[in-house]
């Protein structure tokens, strides 16, 4: 794949590159700032970039706005955020305009390398990634809304997972379960959400969606 | 017919005030004509005659004006409804030094009694404020004193005049009486601008105060800073910084078994891996209670929008204009915030609650209301106290209104100057 990383932290930086040449992939560029971000997106158009959300000049939410106005000019661009913490609102904001290929993990996410990359090639496939803390605590937010309270607590259980970016075989082995079972769940489940029949990971994104009670 | 009845009870109401108004503001300028009278009864020609009068003035001026002036603001209070500010000299604590002796904010005494009595009269006598009282006690003896006086002895006419079987001193005492009765339910009143323009604390007292209070506001920053540094190094110190150390220790040894052992220098590796997570976590968890990472990257507004999505409640956040404050002030009202909320849920049982910010020119009022069961009290040394006491130092306020049987209301205001 041909990746761009974006990070302020010289020595982080440095470690991406590293890791992600180690497992075979292309990195076409680098940037340290919020602008230089969103031109390289818009130059490079990466199968995928890593972007940190807090960097240079202002020390505010750049990346992450670089990577949100780079979406806008090119819907559907795979961007993977990586950041020191986890917010639902910025993963709320990554996820509104539902068209996935969209990733929001902590940094310590590229300590187990098999795992990271595995988000990378995700995200590049226009699925999505999303840490478990995120998602958490969407689970333990209010009670669920709109359609969600139809869905037995299994399915339930399921989508929470479906969010996270595991593939149904992960989902069935993080529960004990065939994938035969899990695709019944996830087919019903689709039908009590009301989520027409088209190709399997845009159906992901928009229950992950409806997940995050984004309309 | 009941309109008769209002007035009438007003003229009763305002006549009882007018005589209590004049009885206190014409004390002391009594007291003066008295001394006068009697240097006068004495022969005016005699220089010696006047000894008595003069200190007899000198005292009556000295020892009355302060009770007259608190009684005139205790009457100003009650019936005019504005409570005037007295701005008299508060006394420092008296306290003992290692020497032995008391140091009472002005001297050194050998004993606690000496230093408490050198301390009332210095305070008592070189207090600013005794001039104002001294120049109120003058100016309303000359104002509010005889317009207040004017009902009683409009009365006192008309009894006088209608006792008398002549005509014309009977037409003179009807007079009076029209007079004492129209002008009782208003007389009184002169006495609330007097005490307004000469009762006020000066600007040099007024700045006085403002010091004292400044400085007392800073001990208290300053403690409160200290404490909160102490607990950051001490979390770094017992939490992240020994992780480190664990982490660096296990490289080292998966270094030394790499050649020998591999299988062991990977499990060590690992080790390591989940040591460097855990310190992260930790690492995260004191940030947060720093200076939340949203509050930084987005402002106030979104950091509490990103609070209220992470609690057990349904919060709506609106603001009716963008919203700038400097970042100490994000940071003490962001707190303040969380605080209330994570109240709401914990102590309250609350199930709603809204947030809403407004900046004009005055400043900057974040109200916070919530569908608990109410009964909000603020306890010394408590999460609201210190939310109080971080707000004082920006001037802020804070106003509970917390029924029992809810809903609570908070309300706080950072002034413009500041925000």
């Amino acid at each position: 794949m041909r990746i761009l990383v974006a990070e302020d932290l010289y020595l982080l930086r440095e470690g991406m590159v590293h890791l992600i040449e180690a497992c075979g992939h292309e990195v076409v560029a680098t940037a340290a700032t919020g602008p230089e971000t969103l031109d390289a997106l818009l130059a490079h158009r990466p199968d995928v970039s890593v972007v940190d959300v807090r960097m240079p000049p202002t020390q505010s939410d750049e990346g992450l706005r670089a990577a949100l106005a780079a979406r806008r000019a090119l819907p559907g661009l795979p961007i993977l955020i990586l950041s020191q913490h986890v917010e639902q609102l910025y993963a709320r904001e990554l996820l509104a305009d539902g068209s996935g290929g969209v990733g929001y993990l902590l940094k310590e996410s590229v300590f187990d390398a098999d795992q990271f990359i595995g988000s990378l090639e995700r995200v590049a496939a226009g699925g999505t990634a999303m840490d478990p803390a995120v998602i958490a605590k969407l689970l333990s937010a209010s009670p669920p809304e709109r359609g969600l309270s139809q869905l037995t607590e299994r399915e339930y259980q399921v989508l929470g997972l479906m969010a996270e970016g595991l593939s149904n075989q992960a989902i069935g082995r993080r529960l004990f379960l065939s994938d035969s079972a899990i695709s019944k769940y996830t087919t019903s489940m689709f039908g009590r959400l009301g989520i027409a029949d088209d190709d399997d990971t845009n159906r992901r994104v928009r229950a992950v969606l409806t997940y995050l009670n984004q309309p | 017919m009941r309109r008769v009845g209002a007035w009438a009870a007003a003229a009763v109401v305002g006549f009882v005030r007018a005589c209590a108004v004049a009885a206190v503001t014409l004390l002391v300028p009594a007291v003066w004509a008295g001394a006068v009278a009697l240097g006068w009864s004495w022969g005016p020609a005699n220089p010696w005659s006047w000894l008595l009068p003069v200190l007899l003035v000198g005292a009556g001026s000295l020892v009355l004006t302060r009770p007259v002036c608190r009684a005139v603001r205790a009457l100003v209070a009650r019936w005019g409804g504005r409570a005037l500010p007295a701005g008299y000299r508060q006394a420092p604590p008296v306290v003992r030094m290692s020497t032995g002796f008391w140091w009472n904010g002005f001297s050194y005494e050998r004993t606690r009694r000496d230093a408490l009595m050198d301390q009332h009269w210095r305070i008592r006598w070189r207090d600013p404020a005794n001039l104002r009282d001294l120049r109120f006690v003058a100016v309303a003896g000359f104002t509010a004193g005889p317009v207040a006086a004017l009902p009683p002895l409009a009365l006192a006419a008309a009894a006088l005049g209608l006792a008398r079987p002549e005509a014309p001193a009977r037409l003179l005492g009807a007079l009076g009486l029209l007079l004492a009765v129209g002008s009782a339910p208003y007389a009184w009143r002169v006495v609330i601008p007097v005490a307004e323009r000469f009762l006020r604390p000066s600007r040099a007292m007024a700045l006085a105060e403002r010091v004292a209070e400044l400085t007392a506001q800073r001990a208290d920053a300053t403690v409160a800073q200290a404490a909160e540094i102490r607990r950051i190094e001490r979390d770094l110190h017992d939490g992240a910084q020994a992780r480190l150390v664990a982490l660096g220790l296990s490289l080292t040894t998966a270094q030394l078994l790499v050649e020998r052992d591999p299988e062991r220098a990977k499990a060590l590796m690992r080790d390591a891996q989940d040591g460097a997570k855990a310190s992260l976590a930790e690492l995260r968890g004191l940030i947060q209670g720093i200076s939340p990472p949203v509050l930084t990257e987005r402002g106030l507004v979104d950091a509490v929008r990103a609070l209220a999505l992470d609690l057990r409640l349904n919060v709506s956040v609106e603001t009716e204009t963008p919203v700038r404050a400097d970042a100490p002030i994000e940071s003490a009202v962001y707190f303040g915030v969380a605080e209330l909320l994570t109240n709401a849920v914990k102590h309250g049982g609350a199930t709603r609650a809204g947030v809403t910010f407004r900046q004009d020119d005055h400043g900057l009022v974040v109200e916070v209301e919530d569908d608990g069961s109410g009964g909000v009290r603020e306890r010394p040394g408590g999460g609201l106290a210190g939310l109080r006491r971080r707000l004082d130092a920006f001037d802020g306020s804070l106003e509970i209104t917390s029924p029992p049987g809810g809903p609570t209301h908070v309300r706080m205001t950072v002034p413009c100057e500041y925000s």
